[in-house]
Order: structure tokens, then C-alpha cells, then sequence
């Protein structure tokens, strides 16, 4: 790892999507807070640049101030410079359209609608519920010795948490995961199914498939929401339905939008932490014994987990009025991204932060964001992630990676394609 | 000093009532409640931990006296 540190700043390029892929970001992040943690990074081609944030009281000052560090002009670093016109698909950004993209105050109201449905309480009485949807996942695997551990495991758990709480049926959502895969996975060869073989890779490739995924989850959830108009059934889509914000109910593209972000955010990100969850307690024999041998310490190890792998990369703002971040003024107009990966093994916070350590008290790490836009999905995750690493060490105590896991090509999504693992078969 | 809890933001993710449980307690409808008028100096400490960590930023001081 440490041979991938670059030696001088002009080297670092957080554009360029290979050491996520390869695992190797860790130690450029290290290097940045060491030497520049508020560092600029001009954008490539017709992408603007910006100030990436890489220590943890940098990242809790941005994310408290909603009203100056705003969303609703992207929250990812991929900003382009000059709008590509491309008049077949319209604007595919969902810019100031969906809660993760939305500033204060609508996004309160709008965050007020829904968040009955995710709170502590709403979450715990679905613990049965996961954990049935978890032994029948298991059930799948367990008359086998090895499996794509992604494929059939760590990525069905969230899919069908989400989808069910949609109210999808179960038919669409082998759909649903190719279609997330697409739009969060775009720019990675794999999924850019819809260009001839010998384009793939291209930004043109990338483009192309992100907006056929749009496409086509938009389509399907028109459909969906048609239904529920005619139909309305006690699922998420259908209490949107009856919905208002300020007074006026919500609009069809309002509702649609909801939908995307659910279904992206519900099920991408939950996916990888369990993946990465597994590789890194295999690569951690010594954690690894010690909480299969205790499962009590389970809850500890998941927060561990979750600062560890930091599922999702990054998220940016927009500055809108200069503003000093450690001494460095960021003018208006110009972009932040802050870096979980990196503000979660920051040193000042986290002592030892480069052990993993399944036993960490305090670990108030940053995986779910902070303040304003706090995940919402965040008690899901958790929970999923417990149920899954109760069940998955009680059935397949000695399952273990069987080759190397390959990693998405994504400065988004700390995102795990395939996992080989193998495993005794259970009964 | 007096400490308030922004009811449109807290979610119930409980941080605040376990820093400092004698200056919040989570209501039955996920929303945490401050229990005291003004915040005992001895409780400052815990109660500043409670700003620090709550998920959603709901927490803050109301008056500096
Ligand atoms: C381990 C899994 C997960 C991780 C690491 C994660 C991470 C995050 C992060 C970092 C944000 C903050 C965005 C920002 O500050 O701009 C966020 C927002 C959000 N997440 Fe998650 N998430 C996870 C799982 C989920 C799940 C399971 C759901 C849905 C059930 C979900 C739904 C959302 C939504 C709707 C938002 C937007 C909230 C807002 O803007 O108010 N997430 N997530
Ligand atoms: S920590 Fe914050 S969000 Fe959680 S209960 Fe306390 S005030 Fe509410």
C-alpha cells in the first residue's frame, strides 16, 4: 500500500478513479493530512475543480452549515465545468430535486415527511422481518461449498429491504439491482452493457450508461407510481402519494426522484459494508476470532466496520460566501468534497487509526455523514449489517475469500463487484 | 445555561440521552426532551459532547448565562 504514496502533491489527482479501485487511496489521504488536508485539485476536461477536505473537524464544520455549504448543485466531485447539451435525455443530475440534493428549508419539510418510517423505533420493529429475509438469502447458498458472496448475499439483503419497503414486487428486483449497478456503476466497464464491447471504458460509455439506467428506472417507477395512484397500497411510494410539503402535494417527477434516491441509496451502499465487512474481518484473523467467539461485541465491531470500509467516498458542496476552512479561504462558488475514508482514520480523532479494532470506544466516525442531509437510511444499514454477520457466522462459522475481491472502478462508491468466498455447506 | 433540542431535526438517534442522560431523555415519539431548566455546571461537559455528536446537529445553547 505504502508503495503507491506519491511523493509530491502535483501527483495526487482525486479525479482519477484507479487507487480506489486498486485499494490505495488510504495512503494518499494520509499524506494529505499530513501535508495539505485542504487540498485543490483542478478538474480534468470539462470537469471544475475543487477543494477536497480530508480531516474530520473540517468535514463536521462543512456538514453544519447546510445554508453556505449547499447540496442542490451536486453532491458528488463530478461537476461538469460547460453543461453538456444533450437534448435526448434532459437533466439526469437530479440537482435540487431529491433530499440528498435539496438545501434547507425545504429539505427539512420534506426530510419531516418521511423520516417516521426510518427512526429507531420503526427500525427495531423490523428485525424479524430482516432476519427472515437474511435466512432465506442464507438458505440459497447453503446446500453449496462457495459462492459469488456479493451476488448472492451481501447484495440481495439490502435489495429486498428496500424494495420491500416500496412495496415492489419481488419479480422487479433482480431489475432493480441491475439498474443501481448502472447508474452508480457507469463508469465502470462491467456495467456499460448497453455499448458495443470495443467503446466500453470511454467517458462517452460512462455517460451513455448512467442515462440508460435513468432512463429506465424512471420508466419503471412511472409505472409503479401510476398503480398506486389508481391503487394506493401502505408502502412507502403510496404515502408520498398522499404527501404534501408547504401546503401543495408532491408532483409525479417530485415522487419519482424519492423513488431513485431510495432505491440507489437503499441498496449500493449497505451492499458494499457488508462485502467489505467480510473482507476485512478475513484479513483481520485476530478481530475476527475474537467476535465470533463473543457475538456480544457484534453492534461495536459493525460501527468498527463501518468506519473502516466507509462505503460511501465522498459527498460535495458548493460554497456560497467565502468562508475559512483551516486557514484556507474557500470563495464562493467554489466546490468542497469531503473524504469519509479518510476524516474516519484521522489521527487527532480516532487514536490508532490505522488498527482495526472490533473493541473501539468512543468510534463516532463519519460514515453517514453528519447533521443536515444525516443518512436517513442510517438505523437500516446498521441493522442489516448485525442480522447479516449474526446469522452468516451461526450458519458458515469458517467462511472464508477464496481469490480476491474485485473492486468498482468509482471515486463515489467504495464499491465490491464480486467476492469469491467458500464455506462448509450447512444443513 | 439552558440547552434546547431543534424538534424539526432530531430523528431519536438517542447520542444526546446517552452522554448525558441527566439533560435528555428520548420520548416515546423518538424525539429527545431536555429535562432540566438550566443545565447544572457539572453537566456542561456532557452536555457539550451531546452538541458534538448528535447525528442530526439538533442540539444547541439557548443563552450563554
Ligand atoms: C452502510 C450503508 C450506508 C452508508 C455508508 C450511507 C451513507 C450516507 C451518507 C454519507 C449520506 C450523507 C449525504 C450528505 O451528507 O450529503 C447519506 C444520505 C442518505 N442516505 Fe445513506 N448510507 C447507507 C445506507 C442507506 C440506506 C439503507 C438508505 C435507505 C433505506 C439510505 C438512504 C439515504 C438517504 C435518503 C440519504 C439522504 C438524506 C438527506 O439528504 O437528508 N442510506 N447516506
Ligand atoms: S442525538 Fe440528536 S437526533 Fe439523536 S435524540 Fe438526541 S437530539 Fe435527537
Amino acid at each position: 500500500m505504502t508503495s503507491a504514496a506519491p511523493l509530491t502533491l502535483d501527483q495526487i489527482n482525486l479525479f482519477d478513479p484507479t487507487p480506489f479501485e486498486m485499494g490505495e487511496a488510504h495512503a494518499i489521504f494520509k499524506y494529505l493530512r499530513n501535508n495539505k488536508p485542504v487540498f485543490w485539485n483542478d478538474g480534468p476536461e470539462n470537469l471544475v475543480g475543487t477543494w477536497n477536505l480530508t480531516k474530520f473537524e473540517d468535514v463536521v464544520a462543512v456538514s453544519r452549515l447546510p445554508e453556505t455549504f449547499i447540496s442542490s448543485t451536486g453532491i458528488t466531485q463530478m461537476k461538469l465545468a460547460v453543461p453538456e447539451s444533450d437534448g435526448l435525455f434532459g437533466d439526469t443530475s437530479g440537482n435540487g430535486k431529491m433530499l440528498i440534493t435539496m438545501d434547507p428549508p425545504r429539505h427539512v419539510r420534506l426530510r419531516r415527511l418521511v423520516n417516521k418510517g426510518f427512526t429507531p423505533r420503526a427500525v427495531a420493529a423490523m428485525e424479524a422481518h430482516i432476519r427472515e429475509i437474511t435466512t432465506e438469502i442464507l438458505d440459497g447458498i447453503a446446500g453449496r461449498r462457495s459462492c459469488d458472496f456479493v451476488l448472492e448475499v451481501s447484495s440481495q439483503l439490502p435489495l429486498a429491504v428496500i424494495c420491500g419497503m416500496m412495496g415492489l414486487e419481488k419479480k422487479d428486483w433482480p431489475l432493480m439491482f441491475q439498474l443501481t449497478n448502472k447508474v452508480l456503476g457507469a463508469g465502470d466497464p462491467e456495467y456499460q452493457t448497453d455499448v458495443p464491447e470495443d467503446q466500453r471504458g470511454s467517458r462517452e460509455a460512462a455517460n451513455m450508461t448512467g442515462a440508460m439506467g435513468f432512463m429506465q428506472m424512471f420508466a419503471f417507477f412511472g409505472q409503479q407510481l401510476q398503480k398506486r395512484r389508481v391503487d394506493p397500497e401502505s408502502d412507502l411510494i403510496s404515502l408520498l402519494c398522499g404527501s404534501e410539503v408547504d401546503g401543495e402535494a408532491l408532483n409525479d417527477e417530485e415522487i419519482l426522484w424519492f423513488c431513485f434516491l431510495l432505491i440507489l441509496a437503499g441498496n449500493e451502499t449497505t451492499r458494499n459494508a457488508i462485502s467489505g465487512g467480510l473482507i476485512t474481518l478475513c484479513e483481520h484473523p485476530d478481530q475476527r476470532q475474537k467476535l465470533q467467539s463473543d457475538m456480544s461485541l457484534l453492534p461495536s465491531a459493525v460501527e468498527e466496520i463501518l468506519r473502516w470500509v466507509s462505503p460511501v467516498t465522498h459527498m460535495a458542496r458548493e460554497c456560497t460566501r467565502d468562508t475559512e476552512i483551516r486557514g484556507q479561504l474557500i470563495r464562493a462558488g467554489e466546490r468542497v468534497t469531503m473524504w469519509y475514508p479518510s476524516v474516519n482514520r484521522d489521527e487527532d480523532i480516532f487514536p490508532n487509526a490505522d488498527t482495526f479494532d472490533i473493541t473501539r470506544t468512543p468510534n463516532d466516525h463519519l460514515a453517514f455523514g453528519i447533521g443536515e442531509h444525516f443518512c436517513l437510511g442510517a438505523g437500516f444499514a446498521r441493522l442489516e449489517l448485525k442480522v447479516m454477520f449474526e446469522e452468516l457466522f451461526r450458519r458458515f462459522p469458517d467462511i472464508d475469500m477464496d481469490g480476491p475481491a474485485e473492486r468498482l472502478r468509482s471515486t463515489f462508491i467504495g464499491g465490491i463487484k464480486h467476492l469469491p468466498v467458500r464455506y462448509t455447506p450447512a444443513g | 445555561m439552558k440547552v434546547q433540542v431543534n424538534e424539526d431535526m432530531c430523528e431519536g438517534h438517542g447520542k444526546c440521552q446517552n452522554a448525558a442522560p441527566a439533560v435528555f431523555r428520548l420520548r416515546e415519539d423518538d424525539v429527545s426532551e431536555v429535562i432540566v431548566d438550566v443545565v447544572p455546571a457539572e453537566e456542561v461537559e456532557r452536555v457539550e459532547r451531546a452538541i458534538r455528536l448528535c447525528p442530526r446537529q439538533a442540539i444547541k445553547w439557548v443563552s450563554q448565562t
